[in-house]
Formats: C-alpha cells, sequence, structure tokens
C-alpha cells in the first residue's frame, strides 16, 4: 500500500475529530512538555557550564604534574593546527612585606595566560603585559591585611618585587577551594629570580594549551590514550580538558538529566495510556468503518497503517506544542533563579531538546496505540451483511507482537532518557510491575464494589459504588493512570521531604564545623588552646601525611596504571593509583568507622593498614595485599589487614587509608584538625589564628551544606513539578473517558431526570461516582506512594522512612476532589440533557 | 466463474448448534444475473458472504474465478477480494468521513490504479451525481448514498458484484432507479452479479434464479422472464 494512501487516510480520518484530538493533544503534550523540559533545561546549563569551563581551566587543555613537562609532549595536542601552549608554576611560599611574614599561593605566568577570562586587576590591566621579572601582583585582601599599596614592594626568596596591581578576582579558583594562602603573581622569570624552585620545593607545574578548533571528544580521548602509552612519566601527568572541567559537577548533571528525565518520561508514558484508551473507544466507534474497508480489501494491517498514520498526525500535533512549551522553558529560569544564570550568558533556543520532545511523544503515542488497535484484526468482515456477528480472534502473533512493541517503544523511550541500559530495563520493567498491581487493585475494587451489599448505602453513594462496578469503559485505566501519577508525585514529596529534612539537621549536635588544613605538629597544642579559647568544646586533630603509592603486591604503580583500562573517560580509575594519597594512624578506629573484613592491627609480623572498602575495590586489592608507598623518597610497605566502611554523613575526619601507629610516625607530616564552633565565633576564625599561625587555612562546613541544601531542594522543586505534570495527565486522561461516555451517560440523565431527580441531584450522583475512582486512585497511588519511598530511602540512601500518617489520606482525598471536578466538568455536555431525550431511544 | 460444492454453515447459537447453511451446490456462469431469494432467515446473506470470501464455511468447497477460496487465510482472502469483487449493501455502508468521491476512490487508490480520479468521476457522472462529489454520505439521500455505493463497486472493475438487498432500505421508485443502474453497469462492464433479493420483479431479470428455504436450496429457475 502506497505511503499516499496512509497519508491521505489519516487526514480524512482527522475530519470532525475535534473531540478526541483535544484529548489526544493534552494528554500528549504535558509529558512531552516535560520530557523537553528537562532536557532543555540540562542543555542550557551544560552551555553555561562550556563557556565556564573553558574559563576555570584558562585553557583547552591543562597538563598538570610535580615535575617539568616537556615540550615533547605538545606534539599530542596539535590536531592538524598548532597548539598554543603557556606555563604556569604554582608553589606555596612565604612573603615579607612590611615587617611581616605571611604564606602566600605564588603562580608563575607567562605570556598569554589565562587564554580564556581575565584576571580582575586593580588598576586595570592585562597581567602577563605587567609582569616583567621584577613585578607582581597581589591579592587585594593581602593588600589591605599586610597595609600595602600598589607601588610598594615585597620580598620573596631571595628576590624584590615591586607590586603593580591588585588581583581582584581569577576564574577557576573557586570560594570552595583548597587554598593556603592568598594569591601572589609572578612572571616565569621572577620566579627563576626568587630561587624558590631548587630542590624539595613543591612546585606544581602546569602546560596550558589552546586549540585553534574543538577536536571533539573522541579525539581528545585518543590522543590521551597514546600519551599514557607512549610518554614514561605519562602517570604522574593529569590531562584535564574543558570538557571535564568540573568533572564532578557534569557528572551530577547526567545524573541530573537520568533521573528528572525519567521522572518526566513517566508523565509521557501515563499520556501514552491515555491515548490508548482514546484510541481504544474511537476505534470501538469505528467497527463498522472497519469491516468496510476489510470488504473492500483492505489486509488488517493496512487498516493498521491507516489508523497509526492517523494517530502520528494527531501525535504531532500534540508533540509540538508540548515541546515548543517545553523548549521554552530554560527562558524562565533567569526569573526564577537568576542565580543559575551568570551575567551575560544568552541563553539560546536548542533544537535537539525539541526535537527529541516530538520524537518522544510520537514514539509513545504510537507504541501505545497499537495494542488498542490489534481490535482490527477481530473485526471480521461479514459485519457488513449483519452486525451481530462473533468478532474474530486476534491472530496470537499480532497480541505478541503488539505486546513487544509497547515494551520495546518503553524501554527505548527511557534509554533515550537515560542513556543507560540497566536504567532503562528496571524503568520498563518497574513500570510495567506498578501498572500491573495498579490494575489488578483497581479491577480488585471493582469486583468489591460489584459484591458490596448496597442496600443500607445512601442513595448517592450506592449509584456511585453500582458505578464502579459496571462493566465500564475505560474506569481502570483510568484509576490506574490516575493512581500512577498520584504514586509518583507521592513517592517524590515523601523522598525529597525526607532528605532535605535530614540534610537541614545533616550536622549532627556533635560534628565538628570547621577544618583546619596544614596545622604543623608543633603548632597543635597552640591552636587547641585557641579554639577551646573560642568556645569548641573538645578539638581533635590527627596526623595527616601525603604520599603516593609506589607499587602494589611488588609490581610497580607506573606498569599497573598502563595496563589498568580507562572507562570512566576522565583517568579517574589510573588516577587512583598514581595520585597522592592521604594517609593518617590511630590505634583504634573513630566510631563512625566499621570493620567489615579483617582485624585491626593484628599481624605481629608486618607494618598494617586499613582500607576504605570502596577505596580498595577502586584500587583493586584486597585483604593479605601489599601496598609500597614513597614516602618522600623512602619506601615503606605496608600490608592490607582489615577493611573499613566508613559512615561519611558523620562529618567526622575520615580517611581512605588508615595506617598502624608507628609505621610512619617519624615521616614529615602536618595534622588536620576538626572542632565544633558556634556560628559567630567561625566567622572571626581566620583573623584570630592569621598572626600566629598564618599557614593554618580554616575551611567551613555549614556554607558548604548550605549550597548543598540549595541545590537539593531546586531538585526538589523540579520533581515535585514534573510529578504535578503527571497527575494532570491523569486527570486528563479521567476527562476523557467521562467524556467519551457522555453520550450514554446523557440518555441515563435523561432518565435519571425522569425519574424525578434534578439537576443538583445528578451532580451529586457523578460527584460521587468520579470521587470515587479518585479516592481509590488517591490510596491505591499514594500506599504504593509510600511503599516505593520507603524503599528507596531505606535501601538506596539509608535513611529511615517516617509514615505520613495524615499525608496518605489527605493526599487520597484532594485527588479524590480534584477527579470529581474534573470528572464533572467534562460531563457538562450530558449533565445538561433533558428528560425527553429519554424517550427518543 | 463461481461454484459452490456441498456448502455448510453452522453457527453455535446459544448451547446448541444451528445450521444456516446446509450443503449447498451452486454455478454461475460469468457474466450472468444470478438472484438469490427466499423468506427472511433461509440464509441468504450468509451465502452471499461466503460466496464472496468474507466469511469462511464449515464446510465444502467455494471456487471463484478458477480459484479455491473456501480455505484462504485473511490476508489472501482481503487481496482476492481486492481484485476481483465489489459489493452494494442494503445498509449503502459508505465511510461517513469521506465525501461520495473519496468513498469511490477508495478501492481505487488500494488497486494503485493510475487513473483514479478520473475513473471515479466518470463513475460518479453515470449514477447521476456529478455533480454531488464533495458532498458527505450525511448530506445525500438514501437512494443517493446507495448510488455512490454502486459507483464504488464498479470502480475497481470486479469480475463479481455482491449485492445484498441494495434495493432494500430504499422506496420503490428510488429502488427502481437503482436495480435499472446497476443492470446498465452490469451491462457495460461485462461483470457478473449475485443479488440477494426479496423481490420477485427484481428477479425476473435474472438469468438465474436460486430459491432458498431454511438453509438448502428449494429450486433453481433459469432464464429471463421479462
Ligand atoms: N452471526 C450469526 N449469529 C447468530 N445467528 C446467525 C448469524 N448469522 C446468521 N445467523 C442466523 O442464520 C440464519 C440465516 O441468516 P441470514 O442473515 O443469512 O438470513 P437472510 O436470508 O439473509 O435473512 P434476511 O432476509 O432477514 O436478511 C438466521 O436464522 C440468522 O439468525
Ligand atoms: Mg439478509
Amino acid at each position: 500500500m502506497r505511503l499516499s494512501l496512509v497519508f491521505s487516510a489519516a487526514l480524512r480520518e482527522s475530519r470532525g475529530a475535534r473531540g478526541r484530538l483535544l484529548f489526544f493533544v493534552l494528554c500528549l503534550a504535558l509529558g512531552v512538555a516535560a520530557v523537553t523540559g528537562v532536557s532543555a533545561l540540562v542543555a542550557s546549563i551544560e552551555s553555561v557550564l562550556r563557556s565556564q569551563s573553558q574559563e576555570l581551566l584558562g585553557a583547552d587543555i591543562s597538563v598538570d604534574a610535580r615535575r617539568p613537562i616537556p615540550e615533547s609532549i605538545d606534539g599530542y595536542f596539535d590536531f592538524g593546527e598548532k597548539a598554543e601552549r603557556v606555563d604556569v608554576r604554582e608553589l606555596a611560599t612565604l612573603v615579607a612585606a612590611g615587617g611581616k611574614t605571611r604564606l602566600v599561593e605564588l603562580k608563575a605566568i607567562e605570556g598569554s595566560f589565562p587564554f580564556y577570562g581575565s584576571i580582575g586587576l586593580e588598576p586595570r590591566g592585562v597581567l602577563g603585559a605587567l609582569l616583567t621579572d621584577s613585578k607582581c601582583a597581589v591579592a587585594k585582601d593581602m593588600l589591605v591585611e599586610c597595609d600595602l599599596k600598589v607601588g610598594d614592594s615585597l620580598k620573596l626568596g631571595g628576590a624584590q618585587f615591586e607590586i603593580v596591581a591588585a588581583v581582584l578576582d581569577e576564574p577557576g579558583r573557586l570560594d570552595m577551594a583548597f587554598t593556603l594562602g592568598p594569591r601572589v603573581f609572578v612572571s616565569l622569570d621572577g620566579l627563576a629570580r626568587t630561587k624558590l624552585e631548587g630542590f624539595g620545593s613543591r612546585t606544581r607545574y602546569k602546560a596550558l594549551y589552546r586549540l585553534p578548533r574543538d577536536p571533539g571528544e573522541r579525539v581528545l580521548r585518543a590522543a590521551r590514550e597514546r600519551l599514557d602509552n607512549e610518554v614514561d612519566d605519562a602517570p604522574y601527568f593529569r590531562v584535564e580538558s574543558h570538557r571535564d572541567a568540573q568533572p564532578a559537577l557534569r557528572r551530577s548533571l547526567e545524573r541530573f538529566e537520568s533521573f528528572l528525565g525519567l521522572v518526566a518520561l513517566l508523565s509521557l508514558v501515563l499520556g501514552g495510556t491515555g491515548v490508548a484508551q482514546i484510541v481504544r473507544a474511537w476505534i470501538a466507534a469505528r467497527t463498522q468503518g472497519v469491516a468496510v474497508l476489510r470488504a473492500i480489501g483492505f489486509r488488517p494491517r493496512e487498516v493498521l497503517a491507516m489508523y497509526l498514520g492517523h494517530v502520528a498526525l494527531l501525535a504531532l500535533v500534540g508533540s509540538a506544542i508540548g515541546a515548543t512549551a517545553g523548549s521554552l522553558l530554560p527562558f524562565l529560569v533567569p526569573i526564577v533563579a537568576p542565580e543559575l544564570v551568570p551575567d551575560g550568558h544568552q541563553i539560546l533556543w536548542e533544537v535537539a531538546p525539541f526535537a527529541k520532545g516530538i520524537a518522544l511523544g510520537l514514539g509513545i503515542a504510537l507504541v501505545f496505540s497499537v495494542p488498542p488497535l490489534i481490535a482490527i484484526w477481530r473485526v471480521a468482515p461479514v459485519r457488513v451483511l449483519r452486525n451481530d456477528v462473533e468478532p474474530l480472534p486476534a491472530p496470537r502473533i499480532v497480541t505478541v507482537a503488539a505486546a513487544l512493541v509497547l515494551a520495546g517503544g518503553v524501554f527505548a523511550a527511557a534509554f533515550a532518557q537515560a542513556r543507560d541500559p540497566l536504567y532503562a530495563v528496571s524503568f520498563t520493567g518497574g513500570l510495567a510491575v506498578l501498572a500491573g498491581l495498579l490494575v489488578l487493585a483497581a479491577r480488585g475494587l471493582v469486583w468489591c464494589a460489584s459484591r458490596l451489599p448496597r442496600e443500607g448505602l445512601n442513595p448517592y453513594l450506592r449509584h456511585g459504588v453500582a458505578a464502579l462496578a459496571r462493566p465500564g469503559i475505560g474506569v481502570t485505566g483510568a484509576t490506574v493512570a490516575l493512581g500512577l501519577g498520584v504514586l509518583v508525585v507521592s513517592s517524590m514529596v515523601l523522598i525529597d521531604t525526607r532528605l532535605t529534612e535530614r540534610l537541614r539537621t545533616a550536622l549532627p549536635p556533635d560534628a565538628p564545623s570547621v577544618f583546619l588544613l596544614d596545622v604543623q605538629p608543633n603548632q597543635w597544642d597552640g591552636v587547641a588552646a585557641k579554639l577551646r579559647g573560642m568556645g569548641a568544646p573538645e578539638p581533635r586533630s590527627v596526623p595527616v601525611l601525603t604520599a603516593r603509592m609506589s607499587a602494589i603486591d611488588g609490581v610497580d604503580v607506573k606498569e599497573l596504571s598502563q595496563k589498568r583500562p580507562d572507562d570512566s573517560g576522565v583517568g579517574r580509575r589510573r588516577w587512583v593509583l598514581t595520585r597522592e594519597q592521604r594517609i593518617t594512624w590511630m590505634r583504634e578506629l573513630t566510631p563512625d568507622n566499621k570493620l567489615i573484613d579483617g582485624a585491626l592491627w593484628s599481624d605481629p609480623e608486618h607494618l598494617e593498614v586499613s582500607l576504605e572498602e570502596k577505596f580498595a575495590e577502586d584500587l583493586g586489592v584486597g585483604l593479605g595485599s601489599r601496598i609500597e608507598f614513597d614516602v618522600q623518597g623512602r619506601r615503606v610497605e605496608l600490608t592490607v589487614t582489615s577493611l573499613r566502611k566508613v559512615e561519611w554523613e558523620s562529618f567526622g575526619i575520615n580517611f581512605f587509608l588508615v595506617a598502624e601507629p608507628g609505621a610512619l610516625d617519624d615521616a614529615p607530616h602536618f595534622r588536620l584538625a576538626a572542632a565544633r564552633l558556634e556560628p559567630e565565633a567561625e566567622l572571626q576564625l581566620q583573623s584570630a589564628l592569621a598572626d600566629e599561625f598564618p599557614n593554618v587555612t580554616p575551611i567551613r562546613v555549614r556554607p558548604i551544606l548550605d549550597k548543598i541544601l540549595n541545590v537539593v531542594s531546586k531538585l526538589a522543586l523540579g520533581v515535585r513539578v514534573l510529578g504535578l505534570f503527571t497527575i494532570l495527565t491523569g486527570l486528563v486522561i479521567l476527562g476523557g473517558v467521562a467524556s467519551s461516555t457522555a453520550l450514554q451517560r446523557s440518555r441515563e440523565v435523561a432518565l435519571l431526570k425522569t425519574l424525578g431527580l434534578t439537576r443538583l441531584g445528578v451532580m451529586r450522583l457523578f460527584f460521587v461516582e468520579y470521587a470515587l475512582v479518585g479516592l481509590v486512585a488517591g490510596l491505591i497511588g499514594s500506599v504504593a506512594g509510600f511503599v516505593l519511598s520507603a524503599l528507596f530511602l531505606e535501601r538506596v540512601v539509608d535513611t529511615a522512612p517516617q509514615l505520613p500518617w495524615l499525608a496518605l489520606p489527605l493526599a487520597a482525598l484532594a485527588v479524590a476532589i480534584l477527579s470529581a471536578a474534573c470528572g464533572l466538568a467534562a460531563s457538562t455536555r450530558a449533565l445538561r440533557s433533558r428528560p425527553i431525550e429519554s424517550l427518543r431511544g | 466463474m463461481l461454484s459452490c460444492h456441498q456448502l455448510t454453515k453452522r453457527l453455535a447459537s446459544g448451547g446448541h448448534e444451528l445450521v444456516v447453511l446446509d450443503h449447498v451446490d451452486l454455478q454461475i456462469g460469468r457474466g450472468e444475473f444470478a438472484a438469490i431469494l427466499g423468506p427472511s432467515g433461509s440464509g441468504k446473506s450468509t451465502l452471499l458472504g461466503l460466496l464472496a470470501g468474507l466469511d469462511r464455511p464449515s464446510s465444502g468447497e467455494v471456487h471463484l474465478d478458477g480459484e479455491r477460496i473456501d480455505n484462504l487465510d485473511e490476508d489472501a482472502l482481503s487481496l482476492l477480494r481486492r481484485r476481483k469483487v465489489g459489493f452494494v449493501f442494503q445498509s449503502f455502508q459508505l465511510l461517513s468521513n469521506l465525501t461520495a468521491l473519496e468513498n469511490v476512490l477508495l478501492p481505487l487508490e488500494l488497486a494503485g490504479a493510475t487513473d483514479a480520479r478520473v475513473r471515479a468521476r466518470d463513475l460518479l457522472e453515470q449514477v447521476g451525481l456529478g455533480e454531488r462529489t464533495h458532498h458527505y454520505p450525511a448530506q445525500l439521500s438514501g437512494g443517493e448514498q446507495q448510488r455512490v455505493a454502486l459507483a464504488r463497486a464498479f470502480a475497481p472493475r470486479p469480475k463479481v458484484l455482491f449485492a445484498d438487498e441494495p434495493t432494500g432500505n430504499l422506496d420503490a421508485a428510488t429502488g427502481a432507479r437503482v436495480l435499472e443502474l446497476i443492470a446498465d453497469l452490469r451491462e457495460r462492464e461485462g461483470t457478473t452479479l449475485v443479488l440477494v433479493t426479496h423481490d420477485r420483479e427484481v428477479a425476473r431479470l435474472a438469468h438465474k434464479r436460486i430459491h432458498l428455504r431454511a438453509g438448502r436450496v428449494e429450486r433453481i429457475e433459469e432464464g429471463a422472464l421479462a
């Protein structure tokens, strides 16, 4: 059959389909708007990130190491045209100025640093141009603190520098970052003059590259792999591209996208069930037409194609409306949450989310119409001769194929949303199970309603119960759809209130609120005394030593890391081997550590280490493995004799690696301290420590928690909004059912009126009926939602759920009222019918 | 052209079995006009449906245009009807959401005819509805609807036209006009016609009259009576 026939048939079928069109479009548009909205939001956040991440990195690619970076690696970043390179060095050092000494983070740069973004200076100027070998630029804070001004001079190492500018801000230096002191910029030549860069200094070397063109993710990864395989020192180089700048943020964005994407898909799938009901009612009304088509010689699959064409046409309208609305969502962000949009960032309309929304809407509508369209196979062509012909059985292969198409379609949509086959399978399977349970519950209810003795009931209630029991059109479907919507919203609300509540009280009353980095062992007594003086009940500190691993079980780490496949894409699996590790030692574990395997300090023969379980897994080691560390040139081998589980949420000081006391004690180390202070005392801490202990950096926990809480509450808001979409879709479906039975209902109403019932009375009847549907859906949905959220909280985030005694029945009640209102609204036409109509048959 | 042998249709109705057609034997030649007569409930429509490949018999054989059709599956039957068979029904059976022209076009488009529009217009012209091509069935009278159905039935040049009481829902005058048209078109197109009717007057025109009673062939009269 030709496509043009399908197309023209689809158009013809659309005549007089206004009622169908309305519900069809509403059902789909809501879901498509949700789906498109999520991807559009993510796309626009991504574009913000992209523009920011080049600035944060200051380059397209940065190579970072504790050793000089040879020019021989430049070739790896030539993709056709030569990449531009600048070198940067960073080290912490002391500066003497105005009679004071202070620890600063010195950064030596050359020429065109940074490639992207700019460094704010006062007076305004370009950093690279200002810095000659005797000039420096200093953080504004430090100038104020040390009572210096532009034009003064200071001493770094062996050399004198003139301050030519104050540094106001520097991209890439986040407020949460690990900073040792204020920033001082010099040129590479200037650094050479200081002679600080000699033996034993802890200089970080960076080579920054600017590429003429973005070579794309894959090419970059390939280049990195070549570098890893061909360059000996590669394990000590950390290569970052602007694409994987802010990896944590990106990863959470991805997770955010797949999670919210699936929640949004839920309302689209719900819309799909609505579509299925509309199609079912429509095809039932078309039985005679189908029989005629079959008699004329259409094969069932040709009739299917014609009707699918029509579905596609309606779906296109609905999806286009939904996708348009959804893709405009990012433009609301500057109004609702201006803090998320950096100044001057232009939000652009993106095609991809729009196209994705249309594709998903169309796909879902089509796969959900296939099962009801099986009815085509059941229409016997002989129907053209007489009306009471038994329907034919649908061929088994057709029913099976339809089920497969539906399941496959939902799976494909879930995969498109989550980009993870496991998620997609769980989504599809979970949905099927939930829908199955809801169908069972709804059927059970109908069964009960048909058995319930109705004599004693109030007449309205009796009628409502009877209506539920009626082998009616789509009451089950509407209950399931609405129930699923309620389920989504209630489980989301339950999860998110519980999580927010937990985060808000996340800082347990005795947990530390500040951490102090870089406390020298001999400074600890003084620092502790100061902390006590500021009201900290019991300041604690642990020794921390940084060292790299040199071998595992006798195999060189470099060799290991080269063999290890890098499947994370950002070098994490290798990085875990070659990065600098922080190690502490203690006699007994703190209460937030639980031994899960082995025994602590149980081997008198060897020096021992205890590993956090996930870390051990990442490293690929277990009990009995020997890990050799390079502790400032000395090799120390530790044997793994226990594995621990750490309760990170306790906010205590915890480490992946805990060594046996005595093994490392005499190596140079510093102490990490923690204390609990009142918020006001925290604010004064920095200045209180600055004079006596300028090298100690305090980090406050509360502002970090506030940031997380802020993000979580935004996410929760998104989920609630999306959940609302599912409820709305459920209500639209209910309305669709109500109005598709309108004709039948109007006869019923006419009859009731003939029997003497007033219009108000009829409305009360209907109200009770639809309210009962809503009540049932609300109850089933919210109970299932509670179960689901409890499972999630207990299994996934280890939080005890709380049974919301009041919220469940209230939710059910609210849904009942909503659905009654919706049902009444959709029945207005039926309600208006006059008694006389019952006489006309 | 069209024949059946020991054609039997049984139906399970309310617990017991009902024999609607009982071992019917028939032969209808190419270009012939056969009328099926009989009282209500005698099995006329059932026989028509079996001969036309709309339904399958419980036992017996049906041959249409040299092809055995009683054992074909649904798809094959569809293709057979598409290529060889046309229908006119008592209740017109036009598709209500299509215009007169589109109703006539449908089988032509399905067959992939290249001159579909010309042919459809021509046929509507012949049944006297050249001016009403863009009207929907609801805007046409019963007689007009049946004429559209006629045009649709003849459109793909079927070998056999099956008509089940085409005048049953029409008043006498209109019915006569429709019958006239059927006869004319059949003549012109050389179509074999199988027509179910109550009306003895109508049956007089037929070359062959098959009388059914209670699912059996009571007698067959040959030769036109007109
Ligand atoms: N699908 C069916 N279900 C039940 N009974 C049937 C079915 N089809 C036919 N019958 C019965 O078979 C008998 C013959 O029916 P058929 O429609 O062929 O009669 P008919 O001669 O066309 O009658 P009429 O002149 O009223 O159209 C009738 O008694 C009818 O009730
Ligand atoms: Mg009949």
